[in-house]
């Protein structure tokens, strides 16, 4: 099985610092890939990358065998691939239903728009009730179902995540992470960048731990989960609250 | 050319021009060289601020303006002209001192509109107190010397040019670049940046006042709210942008070209030279920031390179 | 000697010119984060646009918007695609700072080329219903500028209506809120931006029309139009249309009170003022908030 998302030996750069050294990684058709690491790690940078929106360096990008770095930012997402963003980025002044309609914005995410809309509001009902509503005034649980949202109305064939649990209350966690297994059921492949390792690991298929903008370790979600070095650094009393 | 030439070159030039009214009797070229002379302390002084504090002030001619009503005023009451110039130039920095607190709470570009509105304000203010045409006492007319407006003129350019000479390797201004290159860097690393960016202004507004004061010496009749308006300003922005901002030799081409331009093409359209250096203007600051001054030097390394010797300046 | 209520009544007119003035000003600087101090200028020029329709084609100057807007519309995409395109390469705060300059000099030459081609005269338009006036109890109101504020009210409410319901407006809404957060969902941010600059200028042009017939126009209405545009916006803050319209007919009635308490030479000097108080008490500019 060929692969959708295949990146090779990515080189970036962040200001003066190294942010990336020499990351090979993919994702096939259907996975559900997570990226772990700290802090710094160089995570963003990474998914930054693949949007478009950070220029790497060195080194390759292929999407469905084609160069993806050429492709300019505000296209990728018709090809197949949409983001949802660390902190949401969602246009707060806008409706919820304004904010959907944005993400269904390329010529062939619109073509397919009403569909959409029914997808979105079926895993997420809450937020046909509030269509209407300014994002800004919804909870961070909400807003993250928007901003997933948003990103669904693309029907992409990848949806990347970063840290989509990020500031939101527990119990929406969960639901969120059920939505994004009900998406991955429908086909869509799924690369999570996450902080919650626990959460991330029980969902991936498979995994990769990037440290210093390396990567240092990979495997299946299940078999991550049991590894020593990643239940010291990212599981046990001293690793990152969950 | 390394500084020392450029340098000597100035003051090789400043020494000829002292000269100049000696050999020359000709009162055209003599206006022409003042215009230049008072073009070049107008656009030094805007430099201080906006090359080496990184503000752009647009509210210049306000204190342009101040100056040349303060001197206006005591010489025609009987001051010595250099007493009048002289306390113009402590109004002008005085007020600086009373507004510079509060502009300075503003950044980039608010910081310039800031400054615009404040001489637009002065300059309605004053055209509304002062609505009638200043002219010289019929004594003073007749006693009219083109040559000692000259000697004030060259003085005034001569004292600009130095004081930039200086402050570009004084304490306070490696304090300025520093602001200027990153304020919030500079701040953290213990650069005071408000108390520097007040000295830029002070000594800045204080040497357009004193610019002030050689107009109302020159000027026969004006109106009093004339030297408020913002073309001295804009004048000067013109002139040290493309001359080269932040550099010493700048602001002294850029008058030379502007005057020279501004002279030359009046005859056929009155205000080409606007449309030229509008034009040149964009140009500087889209492609070539250095200005003329960046222009030469690079020239200059090209045509050493050309030649096979080494090339002396960093490029 | 006019009464206040007359002072008001005219002051309220203009006020709505001003919020059209503001309002293509808001718009650039709200999406494209490009301060364009030539914006006066290119009021001065639909300005003209009116007026040679006039004088040379006898063209009714509210007929000739049909014309001047689009025409407007051409010249912004023009000065986008040669000008102000590249400043938006930048990051925010040195593009705020190009834009200014860069506007500067524009504005130079604007003005210098309108003195050569027209001369530094005052020009009006004055057509046969001209001086005809509306009596409203003890005051007289102007209908051509009652028609203009008319004019200009409807063409604030249709940008409004273009922002919220057109597809392309709310692109442009979403690039001024978040630019690489429109550019992840699909919108070509510089589409938006020439979009927004277009519609910009169009507004510009609009605005000299409605000058011109109800006022005059001369090459140095320029300056006096984009420092009076810069105070609305300020005074309103960047985001809601409508209320830059509001805080146009706010600066238009201070004026007025102003110019009748402390005499009419004092007009200016009011809005000029409150632009600088509230500058300085807001000094983080119109983003502050965010």
């Amino acid at each position: 099985m060929s692969a959708l998302l295949e990146v090779e030996g990515l080189d970036a750069a962040y200001g003066d610092s190294r942010a990336l050294s020499g990351v090979t990684l993919s994702v096939g058709p259907g996975e559900i890939v997570a990226l772990l690491g700290p802090n710094g790690a160089g995570k963003s940078t990474l998914l930054g990358c693949i949007a478009g929106l950070v220029r790497p360096r060195a080194g390759t990008i292929r999407w469905d065998g084609r160069d993806l770095r050429a492709v300019s930012a505000h296209r990728i997402v018709e090809h197949g691939l949409a983001v949802v963003p660390e902190g949401r980025r969602l246009f707060g002044s806008m409706t919820v239903e304004d904010n959907l309609e944005l993400g269904a914005f390329s010529p062939r995410a619109r073509a397919g728009r009403r569909a959409s809309f029914e997808r979105v509001y079926a895993l997420f009902p809450v937020l046909r009730t509030r269509r209407r509503q300014i994002v800004r005034a919804l909870s961070g649980g909400q807003q993250q179902m928007v901003a997933v949202g948003r990103a669904l109305m693309a029907s992409p064939r990848l949806l990347m995540l970063d840290e989509p649990s990020l500031g939101i209350a527990p119990q929406l966690v969960s639901a969120i992470l059920d939505a994004l297994v009900e998406i991955n059921r429908a086909g869509v492949a799924i690369f999570l960048v996450e902080q919650n390792v626990r959460a991330a690991l029980t969902l991936a298929h498979r995994a990769y731990i990037l440290e210093g903008g390396r990567i240092v370790g990979a495997g299946g979600g299940a078999e991550l989960l049991r590894d020593p070095h990643v239940r010291r650094a990212y599981l046990g009393p001293l690793a990152v609250h969950e | 050319m390394s500084p020392r030439a450029g340098g000597l070159a100035l003051l090789a030039l400043f020494a000829a021009l002292a000269l100049l009214p000696l050999g020359v009797r000709r009162d055209d070229l003599l206006n022409f060289v003042l215009l230049i002379l008072l073009t070049i302390t107008l656009a030094q002084s805007w430099n201080i601020v906006a090359g080496y504090a990184g503000q752009v002030n647009l509210g210049h001619a306000a204190f342009f303006g101040l100056g040349a009503l303060t001197a206006r005023t005591l010489w025609i009451g009987g001051a010595p002209i250099v007493l009048a110039t002289f306390a113009g130039a402590l109004v002008a920095a005085a007020f600086a001192l009373l507004i510079g607190a509060a502009a300075f709470r503003l950044r980039g570009a608010y910081f310039a509109i800031g400054t615009l509105a404040l001489g637009e304000i002065l300059r309605t203010t004053v055209g509304n107190v002062l609505p009638e045409i200043s002219t010289l006492p019929v004594a003073s007319i007749a006693g009219y010397r083109l040559a000692h407006r000259y000697y004030l003129a060259l003085a005034l350019a001569a004292l600009s040019v130095i004081a930039v000479a200086l402050l570009a390797r004084s304490r306070l201004g490696l304090g300025m670049q520093a602001i200027r290159e990153d304020e919030d860097a500079a701040e953290a690393s213990g650069v005071a940046a408000l108390g520097l960016k007040l000295r830029a202004l002070v000594l800045s507004t204080g040497l357009a006042g004193a610019a002030g004061g050689l107009f109302a010496y020159y000027q026969i009749s004006y109106y009093p709210a004339h030297a408020f308006n913002p073309t001295w300003t804009f004048d000067a922005l013109l002139v040290t942008f493309i001359g080269g901002v932040g550099t010493l030799h700048g602001p002294v081409l850029g008058a030379i070209l502007y005057v020279f331009l501004k002279e030359y093409l009046t005859v056929r359209w009155v205000d080409l030279h606007l449309l030229i250096f509008g034009v040149l203007f964009i140009a500087i600051v889209l492609l070539f920031p250095g200005g003329l001054v960046q222009a030469l030097i690079q020239a200059g390394n090209g045509a050493r390179r050309r030649l096979g010797r080494r090339s002396g300046a960093p490029t | 000697m006019l009464l206040i209520e007359q002072q008001i009544v005219l002051g309220l007119l203009l006020g709505g010119l001003y919020g059209l003035a503001a309002a293509g000003l808001s718009l650039v600087f709200g999406v494209l984060k490009v301060l364009d101090v030539a914006h006066g200028e290119l009021i001065m020029l639909g300005g003209y646009g009116a007026f040679w329709l006039f004088a040379l084609l006898h063209w009714d100057p509210f007929a000739s918007l049909l014309v001047v807007i689009p025409a407007s519309l051409l010249l912004g995409v023009v000065l986008y695609a040669v000008l102000f395109g590249f400043v938006v390469r930048a990051d925010e705060e040195t593009r705020v700072k190009n834009s200014l300059l860069v506007g500067f000099g524009l504005a130079l030459a604007l003005h210098a080329l309108a003195v050569r081609l027209w001369t530094a005269d005052d020009r009006s338009i004055t057509t046969s219903y001209g001086g005809a006036v509306i009596a409203v109890g003890d005051l007289s109101i102007p209908v051509i500028r009652l028609l203009s504020l008319a004019v200009a009210f409807a063409l604030i409410a249709g940008l409004h209506l273009l922002l919220t319901r057109w597809r392309w407006g709310k692109a442009i809404r979403a690039t001024a809120e978040d630019w690489q957060a429109a550019l992840l969902t699909g919108i070509d941010v510089r589409r938006a931006y020439l979009l927004a600059f277009a519609i910009g200028t169009a507004l510009a042009g609009a605005a000299g029309t409605l000058v011109t017939v109800g006022y005059s126009v001369s090459p140095s209405i320029g300056l006096e139009w984009t420092l009076k545009a810069l105070i609305v916006v300020v005074l309103a803050g960047l985001g809601s249309m409508l209320g830059t319209f509001v805080a146009g007919l706010f600066l238009g009635v201070a004026e007025a009170l102003s110019a009748a308490v402390f005499g009419g030479p004092y007009r200016e000097v009011v809005g000029l003022v409150i632009f600088v108080v509230v500058l300085v008490l807001r000094p983080r500019g119109l983003f502050g908030a965010r």
